[in-house]
């Protein structure tokens, strides 16, 4: 009888050392960092005023620009994500190859990526340039204006993670009967009209998971602005950091940061349960 | 004839558009290289540089790696990133063949909740963990930082351990209890080297993930710096060839290891194992 428990546990037993690691490193800074965000540094009270002091540090402008990259990131990466993944499902001669060069990006550290797309793209001159000379093309200011830079930015992070949007997505194209597609053509469907009423919907999980995935890494983003353009104009993640360096203000970089994360989970909350929000919405209009 | 001509041009369109693609995704590979071979000369000092390789030179490495500190940070991150392999594998092995006693919903579910934990903004864990670690004398310390980057590897390594152990006949496993071999023995003298590739995936991805990290990196180890943030410092600092040589050295194990993981990088789209 003892044994037969010992056994019944022992799963359990085995796992909780990572749910602990997972909670003492993960969840507990998190938390006690949040807990720290909506209370006064020197009076150690309950306060607000760490939040509204963020107003005067151009925080929304950070919320501002950050959504707009999010959204503008997701768009480019998830267009080219398609084109890749349908590619993979033809019948191409050298796909190994091919899919092997499309993967490559994935793992080159963010930090080289940033350096070579501030090569690419410098402030003034560069690569990107150089090559839109050869067809008599004028220089192009990559940072003349928030927009710009914030776009610039888009087209270097999409380098990196397309490849990962491409693979979930062709992993759910995949999924879709052949047959399917040949009676649509039968009935005549376009391919754009295939793509969406066919592949789309077919693969809708795996569109939440590209879009979970990437939206939150998105809301993250931190090394390549930082690198590309610096402070200005300011993301939350890079807001946060610089009130981390200039120690004085760690108080401000644990409410930004606090922010960020609210975002970050309302973000997530959304796009799981998007689908209630969109029936809720058709029941009441 | 006609449909023959039609299906001629779509094949066309798609090696076109396939080799445009990989194009894109080869050019900031070959520009990195190119500036790190090549003498400022004919790259950084000038306006609109050359796309092509006018003049080669090895002297960028050559003082990059002689005259910067970079054994420091090599021996910091290659430290840092085995530290990251061993303890990620330490505690993944054992939950994940945990995962894999109990039922497959339950697993699954309890999976969910481990890949919850990655969604976590960096930042929100390392500021406060700094402060702690500031406290507790482990600033800087590779462990501190191997402790940190472990999260982002964990439940990503727990899920290719247990997709793993779960494929092993459930028969051999009841055959050593029978045999009368202790827990422990069955998971690391049986399974484990029965499920090795996944074992080997688990531990090159986690070391991977730490080689690259830059966020925890930065904040809980700015002035022992590992590759990553010795490349940002030479940005920072404007010497940019040193950067592009350093960037090119860090590049090399991760081009390698993509293309040897792949099969298994294919998987992590089932997870949320990305940092960002």
């Amino acid at each position: 009888m003892r044994f037969r428990i010992k056994r019944k546990y022992l799963p359990v037993l085995l796992i909780l050392p990572l749910i602990f690691y997972l909670v003492g490193i993960s969840f507990y800074p998190a938390l006690s960092g949040i807990f720290q965000s909506f209370h006064s540094p020197s009076t150690g009270k309950l306060t607000l005023e760490n939040f509204t002091a963020l107003g005067h540090y151009g925080i929304i402008s950070a919320i501002i620009n950050t959504f707009i990259l999010t959204a503008g990131a997701l768009a480019i990466e998830f267009t080219l994500g398609f084109i890749i993944a349908t590619l993979l499902t033809k019948t191409l001669r050298g796909k190994a190859i091919f899919s092997t060069i499309y993967i490559i990006p994935f793992g080159i550290a963010t930090v080289v990526s940033a350096y070579t797309f501030s090569l690419i793209f410098p402030a003034v001159g560069g690569y990107a340039n150089s090559f839109l000379a050869l067809f008599g093309i004028h220089a192009i200011n990559w940072y003349a204006n928030t927009y710009m830079t914030l776009f610039t930015t888009m087209l270097a992070d999409s380098w990196k993670t397309v490849p990962i949007i491409a693979l979930i997505l062709f992993a759910g194209m995949s999924q879709i009967p052949p047959e399917i597609y040949s009676a649509a053509a039968v009935d005549g469907a376009g391919p754009i009209r295939r793509f969406f009423s066919i592949t789309l919907p077919n693969i809708a999980d795996f569109v939440t998971i590209a879009l979970i995935v990437r939206g939150i890494a998105e809301f993250n983003i931190f090394a390549l602005p930082l690198i590309l353009f610096g402070y200005n104009p300011p993301l939350l993640t890079t807001l946060t950091y610089e009130f981390y360096s200039t120690s004085a203000t760690l108080y401000y970089s644990l409410s930004s940061a606090t922010i960020l994360f609210a975002f970050v989970l309302g973000f997530a909350l959304i796009v799981v349960f998007r689908k209630k929000l969109v029936g809720a919405y058709e029941l009441t209009d | 004839m006609e449909i023959k001509t039609i299906n001629k041009i779509k094949k066309i369109v798609l090696y076109a558009v396939a080799i445009l693609v990989a194009i894109l995704f080869i050019y900031p590979l070959y520009i990195l290289l190119l500036v790190s071979f090549s003498p400022t000369t004919v790259t950084l000092d000038k306006l609109l540089p050359s796309q092509l390789p006018v003049k080669l030179t090895l002297n960028n490495f050559i003082s990059a790696l002689t005259q910067y500190n970079f054994v420091g940070p090599l021996f910091k991150s290659l430290e840092v990133a085995f530290m990251v392999g061993a303890i990620t594998l330490a505690i993944a092995i054992p939950a994940a063949y945990g995962l894999s006693k109990l039922n497959r919903r339950t697993g699954n579910l309890i999976m969910v909740f481990l890949f919850i934990a990655n969604l976590v903004p960096a930042l929100i864990i390392a500021i406060p963990i700094s402060v702690e670690f500031i406290k507790a004398g482990m600033f800087d310390s590779p462990l501190a930082l191997a402790l940190a980057q472990s999260l982002f590897t964990l439940p990503l390594a727990t899920f290719i351990l247990l997709g793993s152990f779960r494929t092993i006949p459930k028969d051999l496993e009841n055959q050593a209890r029978v045999d009368g071999m202790g827990l422990f023995r069955t998971i690391y003298t049986m399974l484990v080297p029965m499920a090795k590739a996944g074992v080997a995936a688990a531990f090159l991805l986690s070391w991977l993930t730490s080689w690259d990290e830059f966020t925890f990196a930065v904040i809980l180890s700015p002035l022992k710096p590992t590759l990553p943030v010795i490349v940002y410092i030479n940005i920072t600092e404007g010497s940019l060839i040193q950067a592009a040589a350093f960037a090119a050295v860090v590049s090399i194990p991760v081009i390698i290891l993509t293309i040897v993981l792949q099969k298994y990088i294919r998987g992590i789209y089932l997870t949320g194992g990305i940092t960002g």
